[in-house]
């Protein structure tokens, strides 16, 4: 079947990548991109590169479209006429579609704070979703550098670690317990939170912005933080309005298939935009694959399953000098670059979808392996199903990070030398479990391994007699074993290995 | 040595005292000392570390600790249900609870613990008991009742031993922890959920993070049901406290010997208090201001006194080897070295098992290379290929241990 005229909605990542990916599978139709944003799409996950200053806002572009792929930046859908196949737009522009496309993305939630302006009245008060947004908190004047950051996600976090290295005087204000407490528990978040004070992050957990004046943030207990530049970092939702009017099934997002399609088979919905039980929302990879899918399956091009399955969830804490990955798992409600997870005061983001694996194989039991280095600032938790990794958050071990996220992306199994793998510890040397003769190995009777190979020569044959020359094993007994190959050895002459 | 015989008191024959007469008749060979002991309890020393197995079908004879000889050793006299009541450090005399009055040369205090009871209202009350004795054992068997309800506060190693033996006795037992999780000093927070969980699977009904508010009293004036902190209320026709210990050392102040800060005779490392006269070992001795509540510890200070008796010098008691390693309610528990990592840098590596019910942490120095120490829950059987590589590099067994199972 042909795709016909392909109309997509969105001129974000999701877009571009399908409709490069459309033109790549030889889709012969026409195609036109509705971008809301007046620029050409770009790239935002890099946003916060933007922000502290590492590349310059042109260098976010995307490459250019594929020719024939008519791209409308500036032009907001407002409306689907499903009965005519079309879209009409804010510009009085109408678009007619036989495939329709909606990679509307998300939108950022806003707190409601007593005092706080509309976003969009004020430079000093900005949501971090666009270019735009970034561009604002750019024009910060030299002398007003100090920012806060609202709102302690992945985009939160990395928000602060940036303008921080951009010299901004920066506090993070997070609701939870630990920044990303969404993604870690506390032991690693405890060591997070120290890493970002050592970037010079001001960091306030466990805090709700009560009112905000005049570059003035009150907080809940009553601390005062000086805000030139407000940065509302609270979590994003699916972009559904369009959907929803037009009568499609939205839950959390616009609900699709494997097919990416909605229940109008018409119309598909990919990326952040879109709800896909395998998928999470608000990461660049499950945008793409998704991209990559309808794309296939509107031009029938070759296999490559029979759809979209979901994508293994793969969240990445883009701070330089801070290696931290969280696999598998279920980010909830998380949406935007970086998955803006962070909960500021009032933000409803995260209603809907529950934690869980977006695997869908945590049936049966676990097994769970844990490192905690806190003197070198190293955690890792892994949760292992069939030594399958279906949660595991990393930290400062970046040798690991990048052997097991690749390990899971494939679906392979984690090898058995778990402290080799994780912390490039070597086996045990032949030899090392010689046991030295000082060792005391009867721990009650403060017995060492030469008291008693001393008494097997003197004569003493087994355990008993061992027990009798020297009381060793008569305390806990937990030694026997020992004292047994102990005595067996001194009968043969042979060495514990 | 002058050649005449001089004379030794040791008040209290528990696992410490007993040690010490066991390795002074060892080492006395020219028979410089005479021994009096004084025994508090209606029997010799016996292995308090199985107690619970009294229970379970040993013997008070069986749990008696080996001493070939001593009935009939001529330089020992052991004297039964009669403990020491007070000092005259001017006239060397310890005065017994029987009025009788007898001189020492040197006297050694091992008079061990006495249990902690947690002063809530109805702690006195019939049917309330504690758990460290073999006379306490004796009293719990008689007031146990099948088929009902008993509550033991405390879900600390001995606690869990005393749920096992309301077990035994057919109850239906119910462990109160205030910290939250079981046997808080030896294993960790994952740890701590294992144990949870099979002690469960074995009948043990577990109430952690809570307090105890008080013991209720029935009509009949007998503790009828234990009530937390949150309100719950536990049926209980026998009440068990095992909320730990404290130390014995209710002799120091009329002798006017120091405490610890926290209690106990206080000595040095070689178990000397203040009076050249007097040591301290076991459980009741405060060594340079620490108690120590395990028989490992008694034993070296126990051996190092004896040492000093016969002029041979002591080794001083430097660092205690907490290591324990134990099988309650069928689980295997031990926990050695550094169990919970606070040596600086240390790191910890841990395992958990859901299909076998097993936990095993490692904790490594920050050489990522020497064991500190570990955990292991649920199957113990590591412990002795790697708790005598404290303070070494990390044995083939460590690795094996994080693995897969195979």
């Amino acid at each position: 079947m042909s795709a016909g005229e392909v109309l997509v909605v969105g001129g974000g990542s999701a877009a571009h990548r399908f409709a490069e990916r459309l033109h790549h599978h030889g889709h012969s139709g026409g195609v036109t991109l509705l971008g809301a944003e007046p620029a050409a799409p770009y790239h935002r996950v890099l946003l916060t590169s933007v922000l502290d200053g590492t590349l310059p806002p042109a260098a976010l572009e995307l490459p250019a479209l594929p020719d024939g792929v008519r791209m409308r930046a500036g032009t907001t859908a407002v409306r689907i006429d499903r009965a005519r196949r079309l879209v009409h737009a804010d510009d009085g522009s109408v678009h007619r579609y036989d495939t329709l496309v909606l990679a509307t993305g998300a939108r950022p939630v806003l707190p409601r704070i007593p005092g706080l302006p509309r976003p969009g009245t004020s430079d000093a008060v900005t949501a971090l979703r666009t270019l735009a947004d970034a561009e604002r908190v750019l024009r910060a004047s030299p002398d007003a550098r100090r920012t806060v950051v609202l709102g302690g996600g992945l985009l939160g976090v990395e928000a602060a670690a940036a303008l921080a290295r951009a010299g901004h005087e920066v506090a993070l204000v997070h609701r939870g317990p630990h920044p990303l407490d969404r993604h870690l528990d506390a032991d690693a978040g405890k060591l997070l939170a120290g890493r970002l004070a050592g970037l010079g992050v001001d960091v306030h957990c466990g805090r709700e912005a009560a009112a905000y004046c005049a570059g003035k943030l009150t907080l809940d207990d009553g601390a005062v933080l000086a805000a030139d530049t407000l940065l509302l970092c609270t979590g994003a939702v699916p972009e559904t309005a369009l959907a929803r009017r037009a009568g499609l099934a939205v839950g959390t997002g616009v609900l699709v298939d494997g097919r990416l399609s909605t229940d109008d088979p018409r119309i598909h919905a990919i990326g952040d935009c879109a709800e896909h039980p395998g998928a999470a929302a608000g990461h660049l990879e499950p945008a793409w694959e998704q991209a990559e899918s309808l794309a296939r399956q509107l031009t029938g091009a070759g296999p490559r399953g029979a759809g979209y399955r979901g994508t293994r969830c793969v969240t990445r804490l883009r701070v330089p000098g801070i290696d931290l990955v969280r696999l598998g798992g279920r980010p909830a409600g998380a949406a935007g670059p970086g998955g803006g997870s962070g909960s500021g005061a009032g933000a409803g983001a995260g209603a809907g979808s529950a934690e869980g694996s977006a695997e869908g194989s945590a049936e049966g039991s676990a097994e769970v392996v844990t490192v905690a280095d806190p003197a070198r600032g190293r955690y890792a938790r892994l949760t292992l199903h069939g030594q399958r990794v279906t949660d595991a958050v990393l930290l400062g071990l970046p040798r690991a990070i990048a052997a097991l996220t690749r390990l899971h992306e494939h679906g392979l199994p984690v090898p058995a030398g778990r402290l080799e793998f994780l912390l490039g510890i070597e086996p045990a040397p032949p030899g090392a479990d010689e046991l030295p003769g000082d060792a005391v190995v009867c721990r009650c009777n403060n017995v060492t391994k030469h008291a008693i190979t001393e008494a097997c020569r003197a004569g003493a044959a087994d355990v008993e007699q061992v027990a009798a020359a020297t009381r060793a094993t008569t305390g806990c007994g937990g030694c026997t074993s020992t004292v047994r190959k102990l005595c067996g050895m001194a009968r043969t002459g042979g060495s514990t290995s | 040595m002058t050649g005449k015989t001089r004379t030794l008191v040791v008040a209290g024959h528990g696992m410490a005292g007993h040690r010490l007469v066991e390795e002074l008749r060892t080492l006395d060979t020219a028979g410089a000392w005479r021994v009096v002991v004084l025994a508090e309890e209606p029997h010799a020393a016996y292995d308090r570390v199985a107690l619970s197995s009294y229970l379970d079908g040993r013997s008070a004879a069986e749990l008696g600790l080996p001493a070939p000889g001593l009935a009939s050793d001529p330089r020992v006299e052991l004297r039964l249900a009669t403990a020491a009541a007070s000092i005259d450090r001017a006239a060397r005399t310890v005065t017994t609870t029987a009025g009788d009055t007898v001189g020492y040369d040197a006297l050694v205090l091992a008079t061990g613990s006495k249990p902690f009871v947690p002063p809530v209202p109805g702690h006195e009350l019939t049917g309330c008991f504690t758990y460290r004795t073999l006379t306490d054992l004796d009293a719990i068997r008689e007031a146990a009742v099948p088929g009902r309800p008993g509550v033991v506060i405390g879900g600390g190693l001995l606690g869990l031993e005393a749920a096992n033996a309301l077990r035994l006795l057919g109850m239906e037992p119910h462990v109160v922890e205030l910290a939250p999780r079981l046997m808080p000093v030896q294993v960790d927070a994952a740890g701590g959920g294992v144990l949870g969980r099979r002690v469960e699977d074995r009948g043990l009904r577990v109430h952690c993070g809570v307090a105890t508010a008080s013991v209720q009293a029935g009509p009949d004036g007998r503790a009828r049901a234990v009530v937390l902190a949150d309100g719950t209320e536990l049926e209980a026709a026998v009440v068990v406290f095992s909320a730990g210990v404290r130390p014995r050392d209710e002799l120091a102040g009329p002798a006017g010997l120091d405490r610890g800060e926290r209690g106990g005779f206080l000595v040095d490392g070689l178990c000397r208090t203040a009076d050249e006269r007097i040591w301290a070992v076991g459980e009741c001795a405060a060594v340079s201001g620490r108690c120590y509540g395990l028989a490992a510890p008694g034993y070296r200070m126990a051996e190092s006194v004896a040492r000093q008796l016969c002029g041979l010098g002591g080794d001083p008691f430097g660092e205690a080897d907490m290591s324990t390693r134990l099988k309650l309610l069928g689980v295997e528990v031990a926990s050695f070295g550094d169990a919970h990592a606070g040596t600086d840098g240390a790191l910890e590596l841990s395992r958990l098992d859901e299909a076998r019910g097993t936990y095993a942490k490692l904790v490594l120095g920050s050489d990522c290379r020497t064991l500190l120490g570990g955990i292991l829950v649920g199957d113990a059987a590591a412990y002795g290929e790697l708790q005598p590589f404290v303070g070494r590099a990390l044995p083939s067994a460590g690795h094996r241990l994080l693995a897969a199972a195979g």
